[in-house]
């Protein structure tokens, strides 16, 4: 469904995305990953068409995004990071509006009925300039739904949004990959891409550092995490020494990521109990593996 | 269709911000003072000319009342168009509304045609309000309808390129002050441009505003004129036109 072949991105002296490759099944739900600045909100905006690249191809159900970008974009609903939405304008007005400029069928029955899909009905006579964050959010996923895209681009579709309400929107996103919308989705919640997405494209610095299942990534090699009351240079020497462990890198909490080939937690204690070891854990899954692929720049 | 589902769009939400009703009411304000002290010294005047028919035929509406009222139009639009046009793109790029536009199915071509209407059609209104003070006289005179036609033609024109030119401003940044500014100070250089011209084949009168709009006031219509104001116009839709493809290319 969607094909990007050596796509790059070059703002000035700055490379935001760079030769980027990857394909992506109908009906997938393909999570982008990565830290701030990596690249993945460049890379949506531009399969969206509301950004040029500088090079290489993308194209949408076979469309070259650059070449025919009105047929494209009548494929593509996108919400961008943050929800365009006209803020003087009600709920349904401004659901009317796009439905008319998407080339949406019968746009008056269509925003009826993703009102009522979204949850918006409560709202839907009111000035959006006047709703919660959470309400907002949804008006803007109503907005990149109206007129049935086949490909469905969110950019962070949970943010500010409290639990119960990612979960809905969770489930939307689910209920629409059932009926073969394909669908890619940044975060950085990483539970959620854990719970919906089949597959994941982690990006770090405008390149991809994998693209697999999410058992495979999780299966890659092993990692264990510890604590230690005083971690030094030395430390990460010693722990750097031991042989089969690939990488060493301080996690946010405070803790040290050690990625390993093989089983190397006996090794990993005996190096660490000088330092005042204090927890010794094990794989933390697919949070593990996002530090070690972006550097633990997380 | 999308040029006028946009234009529709933008036209409501001039009337949806308060400075579309300020705007309206300070041009309704503002004009209605002009033409209540316009006819009073209208009035005087003729009463000076009661017993000189030659003088009396002299002093006609279209000349004495009409014509100077829409010369002072200009003036007043000159100052409000800049606040009509800020917002068209400085907006959509503050609130982070474009990517809306960018992303959906119309042309570059379709968002600055279909904005420009709408702004466009945002002057109609005002120049609309305004025509019952022509059509009061009609309870004493009958006012050539050349004339008229040619005064609001002319306004029409005017606005219709001085608002094609706040809105490249407004294409160039995301502050609507800063595109104000800017657009009042090009549009004011435009107007007095002419002033220092020794001959009307002087360059500058050539650029400037009101060497074009003079004889259209007085209700005669010169192809040269109307091609000068479209021409202004296409130039800066042009050039907002490709303002926006260079940004979203770069």
């Amino acid at each position: 469904m969607i094909q990007v072949e050596n796509l790059t991105k070059v703002y000035g002296a700055t490379t935001a995305i760079d030769a980027l490759d990857f394909t992506i099944e109908k009906g997938e739900i393909v999570g982008f990953l990565g830290p701030n600045g990596a690249g993945k909100s460049t890379t949506m905006r531009i399969l969206a068409g509301a950004l040029g690249a500088t090079s290489g191809r993308a194209l949408v159900g076979g469309v070259d995004v650059f070449r025919e970008p009105k047929k494209v974009k009548r494929m593509v609903g996108y919400l961008p990071e943050r929800p365009p939405l006209y803020v003087d304008m009600t709920v349904r007005d401004f659901l009317r509006f796009c439905a008319r400029v998407k080339g949406a069928e019968a746009p008056r029955e269509q925003v009826e009925r993703l009102i009522g899909r979204v949850g918006l009905e409560p709202v839907a006579h009111r000035l959006i300039d006047h709703l919660s964050k959470g309400y907002r959010q949804r008006v803007g996923i109503a907005q990149a739904l109206v007129h049935q895209p086949q490909v469905l681009i969110l950019d962070e579709p949970a943010s500010g949004l409290d639990p119960a309400q990612r979960v809905e929107i969770r489930q939307l996103v689910q209920e629409l990959a059932q009926g073969e919308v394909t669908v890619i989705l940044s975060t950085h919640v990483l539970p959620e891409v854990e719970a919906i997405c089949g597959r994941v494209i982690v990006i770090d610095r405008g390149s991809i550092v994998a693209s697999d299942s999410l058992e495979a990534l999780s299966a890659e090699g092993t990692s264990i995490r510890i604590r230690v009351a005083r971690p030094d240079e030395k430390l990460f020497a010693a722990l750097v020494a031991i042989e089969g462990v690939t990488a060493v890198s301080p996690s946010d909490d405070g803790r040290v990521v050690i990625a390993a080939s093989t089983d190397v937690r006996e090794a990993v204690a005996h190096a660490a109990v000088g330092h005042g070891l204090l927890e010794l854990g094990g794989n933390r899954g697919l949070e593990d593996v996002y530090l070690q692929l972006t550097g633990g720049a997380a | 269709m999308n040029v006028l589902h946009i234009a529709w769009r933008e036209l409501r939400a001039i009337f949806h911000t308060s400075v579309g009703w300020l705007v309206l009411a300070g041009w309704l304000f503002v004009t209605g003072v002009f033409w209540v002290f316009m006819v009073q010294s209208y009035v005087l005047q003729s009463q000076d000319v009661v017993f000189n028919p030659y003088a009396a035929a002299q002093l006609t509406v279209e000349d004495y009342l009409i014509e100077p009222f829409f010369g002072n139009c200009t003036i007043v639009l000159l100052m409000l168009l800049p606040g009509v046009s800020m917002r068209l793109f400085a907006e959509e790029y503050r609130q982070h509304t474009f990517e809306l536009l960018l992303s959906s199915p119309v042309s570059t071509a379709e968002i600055v045609l279909g904005k420009y209407l709408g702004a466009l059609g945002y002057v109609v209104v005002l120049l609309l309000a305004t025509v019952h003070y022509p059509l009061a006289l009609l309870q004493w005179t009958t006012p050539e309808a050349g004339v008229l036609a040619g005064g609001y033609l002319g306004l029409l024109l005017m606005s219709s390129a001085l608002l094609a030119m706040g809105m490249l401003f407004s294409s160039l940044t995301s502050n609507q002050i800063v595109a104000m500014v800017l657009a009042f100070a090009a549009s004011l250089t435009l107007f007095v441009l002419d002033w220092g011209a020794a001959t009307p084949d002087d360059w500058s009168a050539k650029v400037a505003l009101m060497p074009h709009l003079t004889d259209m006031l007085q209700g005669a219509l010169k192809v040269s004129d109307i091609t000068y104001f479209v021409c202004f116009a296409l130039f800066f839709l042009f050039a907002t036109h490709q303002r926006l493809e260079s940004h979203r290319w770069s």
